[in-house]
């Protein structure tokens, strides 16, 4: 009987061990480990400072409301009466049309040399040494802002349309290196092997096997960098007189304050980025239909 | 004479065990030999180290008259025009055309420019019509691979080894991915392939009772070293087992039918 008993108990026992197990597998769905833990006292220590720098920011002697009502009619006078005294809307499209000539030149020199980058940067078509060498070049690129490598070029070409042509460039280059050598690894090796066993050279398997197979991704990553030249364009215009839109849109705020003009401009680059966009996406629709 | 023989084949990947070990076999021309044995046990391996898509560590291959193991890099791709290669998984460009594809078995004769900018004479693109006429793939021509069945893709893979006049195809597992028609189709093209142009085809085959239907020889493989070499009548119950190991001997079909069709 008692060992009747005793083994009753000890199945009760089992169960509630299985009980606490059930618990603790429930609790296991969100665990409460080190990287959740550093993102809460992360999340705690930026919201501390937010309300802490919002307390004691110095707004000297500006009237906040007043502030906002007076920017608000800035806006409104921006982009509600856009209107050029110095320009005609021709001489304007002309100087877009510039920008977009800057921004569509940077984009092919940048996907010329970057295909030839990006091949031996692609793991399966380079030996490892090169693809590591060119991936750390083509980051270190990368890591520096446009901007500054236009300045940089600067110091060569003088400020003006070479040292942005050549900054970005050099940028568009490192960019797109990337881009088109992640393509390129998406590749199956198995292709590859089966035109190396026919006796195709390197040369022949590039453009008989790899750029077909990739070109729709080619294709898309080098209209997303032509838009992005587009913005840089435009701000390389402003910043190193690399004539186009932006240095008027530049002279328009900084030397004239024409708040006027500045709507015109914003309007006529609004109106090309759109443009731009609609015309990438019916190319890559038509890719796509293709695929 | 033979086409191909290989002497004393060893091939490590890493030092400990060996992937191939002192392999040693003669094909000669025109033979259909199938090479069995259980998964990892160095098929896929002997096969690349014959084109030399891996390189052996030890040991000679002779291959129409020259050392294959020894050639250099401009005598290895002309080495390598003459040996056609077929894959498990077809290894086709998807977005290419089926005659695009077909032609890329070319490219081993073409200077690096006209293969780069794929110009193919009037003369290659009738012979590679041609041989897709004969593997029936006459209505897919121009179209393009990812929109063929695994059976046409085959074929596709094929078609690309044979148009580059090949004297012989090494075929990886070419049907080990189909379901039993299209294997039967593919196997049946191979062997017009073996008897009506006198290809050598050595085949990596997973399937024991398709290798002795089909093959003049067997050569059996296990653990890197060739335990069975002889044709497939003389292959025992015991023998497959020796091959695959003992676990197999349930799977075994009385083997010996191989003239059933």
């Amino acid at each position: 009987m008692t060992q009747i008993e005793e083994s009753i108990k000890g199945w009760g026992r089992l169960k509630e061990k299985g009980h606490i197990n059930d618990g603790m597998d429930l609790s296991a769905v969100k665990p409460l480990n080190k990287s959740s833990l550093a993102m809460r006292i992360i999340l705690l220590f930026l919201s501390v400072l937010t309300i802490y720098a919002l307390f004691t920011i110095d707004y000297k002697s500006i009237d906040v409301p007043k502030a906002f009502a007076d920017t608000i009619s800035n806006f409104k006078t921006i982009f509600l009466h856009p209107y050029s005294h110095r320009f005609s809307l021709w001489e304007a499209f002309y100087e877009v049309v510039v920008t977009i000539g800057l921004a569509f030149l940077t984009t092919l020199f940048g996907a010329v040399i970057a295909l030839l980058f990006g091949l031996l940067a692609a793991q399966n078509l380079a030996p490892k040494q090169v693809t590591n060498m060119i991936k750390a070049f083509v980051a270190f690129i990368r890591a520096v802002p446009t901007i500054l490598w236009v300045l940089i070029f600067a110091v060569a070409a003088g400020l003006g349309s070479a040292a942005a042509v050549i900054g970005m460039t050099f940028h568009s280059v490192s960019y797109l290196t990337k881009a088109y050598s992640e393509s390129f690894e998406d590749l199956d090796r198995n292709v590859l092997e089966a035109l190396t066993a026919s006796g195709a050279n390197w040369w022949q398997i590039v453009f008989q096997a790899v750029i077909p197979s990739s070109a729709t991704y080619l294709l898309s990553w080098t209209f997303l960098r032509f838009e992005i030249n587009f913005a840089n364009a435009v701000a390389m215009g402003a910043a190193a007189g690399a004539a186009g839109i932006g240095f008027d849109l530049f002279m328009a705020s900084e030397f004239y304050f024409d708040l006027r003009e500045i709507g015109l401009i914003t309007y006529l680059i609004l109106a090309f980025a759109i443009a731009l966009e609609t015309i990438s996406l019916r190319m890559k629709g038509r890719l796509h239909k293709r695929t | 004479m033979a086409l191909l023989e290989l002497k004393n084949v060893t091939k490590y990947y890493n030092n400990a065990t060996p992937a191939l070990s002192e392999v040693s076999f003669e094909v000669r021309e025109g033979e259909f030999v199938s090479v069995i044995g259980p998964s990892g046990a160095g098929k896929s391996t002997l096969l690349r180290c014959i084109n030399r898509m891996i390189e052996v560590s030890g040991g000679e291959i002779y291959f129409d008259g020259v050392i294959a193991s020894k050639l250099r890099k401009r005598d290895l791709r002309k080495l390598r025009t003459k040996i056609g290669m077929i894959f498990q998984h077809y290894n086709l460009v998807d977005r290419l055309t089926v005659l695009e594809n077909v032609l890329h078995g070319r490219l081993g004769y073409k200077s690096t420019l006209a293969g780069v900018l794929g110009r193919y004479s009037e003369e290659e693109k009738k012979q590679a019509l041609e041989i897709i006429k004969l593997l029936g793939l006459t209505d897919q021509v121009y179209k393009r691979c990812d929109q063929l069945s695994g059976g046409q893709k085959q074929r596709v893979g094929i078609a690309r080894a044979l148009v580059q006049n090949p004297k012989m195809i090494l075929c990886d597992e070419p049907i080990a991915s189909l379901d039993p028609n299209a294997s039967k189709i593919i196997m049946d093209h191979l062997r017009n392939i073996s008897r009506e142009m006198g290809i050598t085809l050595v085949v990596n085959l997973h399937q024991f009772n398709v290798a002795l239907k089909y093959s003049d020889r067997i050569i059996g493989v296990n653990k890197g070293m060739v335990v069975f070499d002889g044709a497939p009548e003389d292959l025992s119950a015991e023998q497959i087992s020796d091959i695959y190991g003992s676990e197999s001997g349930d799977l075994i079909i009385e083997p010996g039918e191989k003239n059933a069709s």
